[in-house]
């Protein structure tokens, strides 16, 4: 494959990290998010939860609560005009229909599920009335883990049954290609729920405003208005949504969080409210990641090719179905990783339970996988005495190569590249650092989805108008999650139109005035608004090009937009040009607009759940992860000494950005790997502190070093890749390798507390 | 429960609030001041999001009533920037480094940073992790955030060298 | 997160303090540095109806008086952190505190109200036990002393009176032939301890036999608790060789029943007990032995 590197010289805006607006108000403190609102009357609103679960709502007393000076409203159950969500997350591909109240009116299915929400004058009035709220319950039994749902005699969470999808995709012969195998390599491999821990958590500020129901919240999917509407049971367009920046996502965002009780509050009171989740709060009730159990088998030549491989995965669900259908066919899609798997056979199960519902997280499924393939990987490596990077470099996909769906990938898969720069970055290795330490090199490889399941023929819109004095308006739909999508646009827009970073200006996430983008997930945003941008950017240069070629004499292919000007780039009337201002009057003489809306559509394509053969995801980013550990073999603590990422991103639109997802998705990743846990004690969430649940901190995890490779082979805009999920995937398998390099014991399940690698060596000692 | 006033000294300026004993300085400056650089994350005194320099060392304004720092000089992340908006040169590094991605954590991280270089001579990358081990972030991976403070701290003169 | 209401006193003196705690009882509730209160009242665990303020007491940077450095109640783990005195005279204790919480917690976080919160995993009280330190307690009829080994009683539960204000804590200074060590596992740095282990050693004039030794334990019980006298009594008159260490070490964690918790089980916090114990009589031997030879 070929790096590109001429492509990357010739842009002058794009490959460059210049800081934008947003940015320096982030530095000011001077960015408002969903919480820094104040309205004139604003109420206080707080979602009153169940305590328990499962249970039937015997009765709901809300009389107290409502006798408090202060209170505004209590509302419950059947105070919602429509009290239902359905979510159709496969696009209908074969899931259970299931809805999810708004409000919980029969019965509660989770600790934490939304049983009343109260407003008031103050915050601590709706607390203060929260607590009042008294709901009697009658036990049902319920089913806390994913594995026990499925057994026939489980207890049903919902009364169609505990399994809301069941993926499966084959290809060739699975039984023949292991009977065929040298070598059967099996592996079980488990994780646990996960929280995003955003740092701003669940927040908004709602008011009517003309008669339209406006919510400023932070969120990923504005979309959402849709839902709303519905639950309130009000025309679309007299429902709006705002999308502040956001303190972080992660696809936490990507369900309704704040939106539907703020709504409800709104359209009741007739007043403002504004609604913050505590911590405690979105750490019981936000929706979590899925722990995945998987198992693998896979058959090996001697020489390490892969012949066949077996894959199961059950997805903890939860209680309600959210995005899980989609979560499980991604993990289903991608669970033989960057590897050519001739014969494939992969059963993938969302589970409904009585725990907290699990749905979107950076990696979407697909990452919990790379555990399982990349820790298989390694076992293979090491029953046929191979090096665990030459077993891989046997295996890689290349351009061309099939994956399990049936389809043949399109683009160049740099995954090799990225391998070669991780390792060799890391160099020699350290010695211990004293008598009880051992120290262990891992790595693995992985291969992540960006844009959506092209079932969804996704598509997004961006306009744009350039303006009498020559700065530039960009008003698209996005939102952004504080990963620089604005940004980004802006650059895309900087470069085609030659208008200076400073001179644009960018509305986004609004659905009353500007064009839909479609939500910020899926690592979709660059790839589809990017590409939306940039084609409006190219056609709106080539309706106003031929205005300056007819003015300054010279082929309208001779223009170059660049520093707030058109010049002639080539020929005779070289050095010539006049101001983007001067353009944009002369337009306007000429009744040119020089505004102008583009729609750019995602590659569509089927997928037939029967013979689980279609298309899945528009394209792939590729990586490869390495770490050096040292385990103290006392008290099993592990401490990442080294860290290296490096990944195929295409085209970095703007390196700095591009190299702190990295990081950030990363230190994720290692948090994920090795500190994070959502302890459930019978559906109990008994981490709802934020001191007790581990995001890694300043002095937990070393420098992530960043290894950027840009084939240039991307789908998104000048060939860029989607780069906001990849980086979290390698982590726990490398992870896990490195552990096992060092104390010749596997882990296999997450995260490697100190006490579980402590057990896996006990083991040893037998 | 009745509201007392208190005299808060926030980035230079003094004013009179009314507040209830049990407000938390997190929320006073963040709905009644206006000062929404000031945030919640938590109230636990964990993450940071919270931090104000109060007489110029690092607190958690979630654990602190407004009641408790009458006579007490507050500083906010704003309170740094120049007179004419300017940015502090602190903020410079977090710009030029991309030491801030959603921003959320920024005025904490920020204000941690900017009084340990006030009080040590040139700390070391290690001194500036331990010195921003309360202050999380969910972004960055903090590399980049501690690029920015190394970049910063070492920009200073240094003392008695 | 919002507290419920409560009345707001400051006090500017002990006897201020005290008098507020007679006419409010068991309503009353000290706030010192707020760091361990704040946030229970946050999440409304904790509901007094009149909150009373010491900082205004405040208190003067520390000094060694004799044999003894006293710490006012309202010593700030900064302090403890920073001060050279404290370096000197207690390193065991100013050692302890680069472990605890973040800037902001060490910023505004007390030596008494840690003692007083008495968390089972507090690395202050911990050191106090180790040493014998003494509180001074401040109450109706004047002050009176207690053991610090007799201080804390359960889970957040001290022997203080509900109207006595901890005014002190009175730590040994570092004695010659002393070694002193201490010993922490986090989850994560920065978190409260899931097992802290600190040990001092005594050694004889000959700079090699054991004549004291004393280990406390944190995040193996109710409370902060000293290690079995019985299980460290072999190394007494000693060496100390190294596998009597290892020995006293295990029966020091095989008299703990630790529970488990989010963090941990009860039977890898023993586990860590034994590991920590040894490291801890370990280091703090070879402080001893250092020590000796410098004297
Ligand atoms: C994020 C975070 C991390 C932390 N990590 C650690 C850690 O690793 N290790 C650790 O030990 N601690 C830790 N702490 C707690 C911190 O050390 C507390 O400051 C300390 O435990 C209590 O001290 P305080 O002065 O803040 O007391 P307060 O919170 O004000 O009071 C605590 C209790 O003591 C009582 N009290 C206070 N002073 C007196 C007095 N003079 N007489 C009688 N009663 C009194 C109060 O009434 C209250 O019941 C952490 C706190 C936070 C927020
Ligand atoms: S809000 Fe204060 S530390 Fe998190
Ligand atoms: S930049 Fe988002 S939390 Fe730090």
């Amino acid at each position: 494959m070929t790096l590109e590197t001429e492509a990357v010289e010739r842009f002058r805006v794009v490959g460059g990290s210049p800081a934008h607006h947003d940015f320096v108000d982030k530095v000011k403190g001077s960015l408002l998010y969903a919480a820094d609102w104040k309205l004139p009357g604003m109420l206080h609103g707080k979602v009153v939860r169940s305590a328990v679960a499962p249970g039937r709502m015997v009765s709901v007393d809300i009389q107290e609560a409502r006798a408090i000076p202060g209170v505004v409203a209590v509302l419950t159950a059947q105070d919602v005009p429509s009290n239902r969500v359905v979510e159709h997350a496969s696009g209908g591909l074969g899931e259970l229909t299931v809805e999810m109240p708004v409000l919980a009116h029969d019965r509660v299915r989770y600790v934490g599920e939304p049983v009343a929400v109260v407003a008031a004058v103050s915050a601590e009035i709706a607390e203060q009335a929260a607590e009042l709220v008294a709901v009697d319950y009658a036990d049902l039994p319920g089913v806390f883990d994913a594995e026990q749902a499925l057994r026939e005699d489980a207890p049903r969470v919902h009364e169609d049954g505990n399994v809301l999808v069941n993926w499966r995709l084959s290809s060739g012969d699975v039984e023949a290609g292991l009977a065929e195998a040298d070598v059967v390599v099996e592996g079980e491999y488990r994780s646990q729920h996960v929280e995003h821990a955003y740092l701003e958590p669940e927040a908004g500020v709602g008011w009517i405003e003309n008669g339209v129901l406006t919510l400023r919240v932070s969120t990923q999917v504005i979309e959402h208005v849709t839902d709303i509407a519905a639950i309130l049971e009000l025309p679309e367009n007299k429902v709006r949504v705002i999308a502040s920046y956001m303190g972080g996502g992660f696809g936490g965002k990507e369900d309704m969080t704040v939106e539907p009780y703020l709504a409800l509050l709104v359209w009741h009171t007739k007043r403002p409210v504004r609604m913050i989740w505590d911590r405690q709060e979105s750490m019981l009730a936000s929706t979590k990641r899925h722990p995945f159990v998987m198992r693998y088998r896979t058959g090996v030549r001697r020489d390490g090719t892969i012949l066949a491989q077996h894959v199961d995965i059950i997805g903890d669900a939860g209680a309600y179905p959210c995005l899980s259908a989609r979560v499980l066919f991604a993990g289903a899609a991608l669970s033989c990783g960057p590897y050519r798997t001739p014969n494939a056979s992969i059963r993938s199960r969302a589970v409904f339970t009585n725990n907290v519902p699990t749905s979107a997280f950076r990696g979407f499924g697909a990452m919990q996988v790379v555990f399982g393939y990349e820790s298989q990987m390694d076992r293979i490596a090491e029953r046929l005495g191979l090096p665990a990077d030459e077993v891989r470099r046997r295996n890689f996909l290349a351009r061309g190569d099939f994956i399990p769906t049936g389809e043949s990938l399109e683009t160049a898969v740099a995954v090799p590249e990225t391998l070669d720069r991780a390792l060799s970055r890391l160099g020699e290795r350290g010695e211990p650092s004293g008598p009880t330490k051992r120290v262990g090199r891992g790595f693995a490889c992985g291969m992540q989805p960006y844009g959506r399941t092209i079932w969804f023929y996704d598509r997004a819109s961006a306009w744009l108008s350039l303006l009498g004095d020559g700065t530039l308006l960009i008003r698209t739909g996005v939102t952004d999650l504080g990963a620089g999508q604005a940004a980004s646009l802006c650059q895309i827009a900087s470069e085609i139109l030659g208008v200076a970073l400073d001179d644009i200006s960018i509305y986004i996430g609004d659905t009353a005035l500007n064009p839909p983008a479609g939500g910020t997930f899926a690592t979709r945003q660059l790839y589809m608004s990017g590409n939306a941008l940039l084609t409006a950017a190219r056609e709106l240069v080539d309706r106003i090009a031929p205005v300056a070629a007819e003015l300054l004499d010279c082929p309208a292919d001779a223009l170059v937009f660049q520093d707030g000007l058109v010049r002639v780039g080539k020929g005779e009337r070289l050095g010539t040009g006049l101001s983007l201002a001067e353009l944009v009057k002369e337009c306007g003489d000429r009744g040119v607009s020089t505004a102008h809306l583009s729609t750019w559509r995602a590659e569509a394509g089927t997928f037939d759940p029967s013979t689980g053969k279609g298309g899945s995801f528009p394209d792939y980013t590729y990586g490869t992860h390495a770490a050096d550990v040292e385990v103290d073999v006392e008290t099993g603590e592990v401490v990442v000494l080294r860290y290296v990422a490096s990944h195929d991103v295409g085209r970095a639109i703007n390196p700095v950005r591009v190299e702190g997802q990295i990081q950030g998705g990363a230190m994720q990743g290692l948090g994920y790997a090795l500190l994070e846990d959502i302890v459930l004690e019978e559906g109990n969430n008994v981490s709802t502190l934020f001191a007790n649940y581990l995001i890694p901190n300043a002095l937990d995890m070393p420098d992530i070093e960043v290894e950027i490779v840009e084939s240039g082979e991307g789908k998104g805009p000048l060939g860029a890749r989607g780069i906001g999920e990849p980086p979290i995937a390698p982590c726990a398998a490398a992870i896990a390798n490195a552990i096992t390099d060092a104390i010749g014991r596997r882990p296999s399940r997450l995260p490697m507390t100190p006490e579980r690698v402590l057990e896996l060596l006990a083991e040893e000692d037998q | 429960m009745s509201k007392v006033s208190v005299n808060l000294s926030v980035n230079g300026s003094q004013h009179e609030v009314w507040v209830f004993p049990n407000d938390l300085l997190l929320d006073v400056l963040h709905d009644e001041l206006g000062l929404a650089d000031v945030r919640y994350g938590c109230g636990e005194g964990v993450c940071g999001t919270c931090t104000v320099q109060l007489d110029g060392e690092p607190v958690s304004a979630c654990l602190l009533f407004a009641v408790q720092v009458t006579g007490r000089e507050i500083t906010t992340v704003r309170g740094l920037l120049g007179e004419d908006d300017s940015l502090h040169p602190i903020q410079e590094c977090f710009l030029r480094h991309g030491g801030a991605q959603c921003g959320f954590c920024t005025p904490g991280m920020i204000l941690t940073a900017h009084s340990l270089a006030e009080r040590a001579n040139r700390p070391s990358r290690a001194e500036i992790r331990y010195e921003l081990v309360g202050n999380l972030c969910r972004c960055t991976g903090y590399t980049k955030i501690l690029d920015a403070v190394e970049e910063y701290v070492d920009s200073r003169p240094s003392e008695g060298a | 997160m919002v507290c419920a209401p409560f009345e707001y006193v400051r006090a500017g003196t002990f006897d201020e303090a005290v008098g507020v705690l007679i006419e409010h009882g068991e309503d009353a509730q000290l706030l010192a540095g707020g760091q361990s209160l704040v946030p229970m009242l946050a999440l409304r665990l904790a509901r007094p109806t009149v909150l009373v303020d010491i900082n205004d007491i405040g208190a003067l940077p520390p000094e060694a008086d004799g044999a003894v450095l006293p710490l006012p109640t309202l010593t700030r783990h900064r302090v403890l952190l920073d001060s050279p005195v404290v370096a000197r005279e207690v390193p065991l204790l100013a050692d302890c505190v680069r472990h605890i919480g973040n800037v902001r917690v060490r910023n505004r976080g007390t030596v008494g109200g840690s003692m007083a919160h008495a968390d089972p995993t507090g690395e202050i009280a911990c050191v106090a036990l180790t040493l014998d330190a003494q509180v001074v307690a401040h109450g109706p009829a004047g002050r009176r002393t207690i053991g610090a080994r007799d201080f804390f009683v359960t889970y957040l539960t001290t022997a203080l009176e509900p109207a006595e204000v901890l005014a002190e804590v009175r730590f040994p200074v570092l004695r010659p032939g002393q070694g002193w060590s201490f010993q922490e596992m986090v989850r994560r740095v920065s978190d409260f301890a899931v097992v802290a282990v600190s040990a001092s050693v005594d050694l004889e004039p000959d700079g090699a036999t054991v004549r004291a030794i004393d280990v406390a334990l944190a995040g193996v019980a109710d409370r902060p608790v000293l290690a079995e006298r019985e299980a460290l009594a072999p190394l007494l008159g000693t060496t100390a060789a190294r596998d009597l260490v290892a020995s006293a070490a295990r029966s020091v964690a095989d008299a703990t029943s630790p529970e488990g918790d989010v963090h941990a089980s009860g039977a890898y916090r023993r586990r860590l007990v034994d590991v920590l114990t040894r490291r801890a009589i370990t280091e703090a031997l070879d402080r001893a032995r250092e020590g000796s030879i410098a004297a």
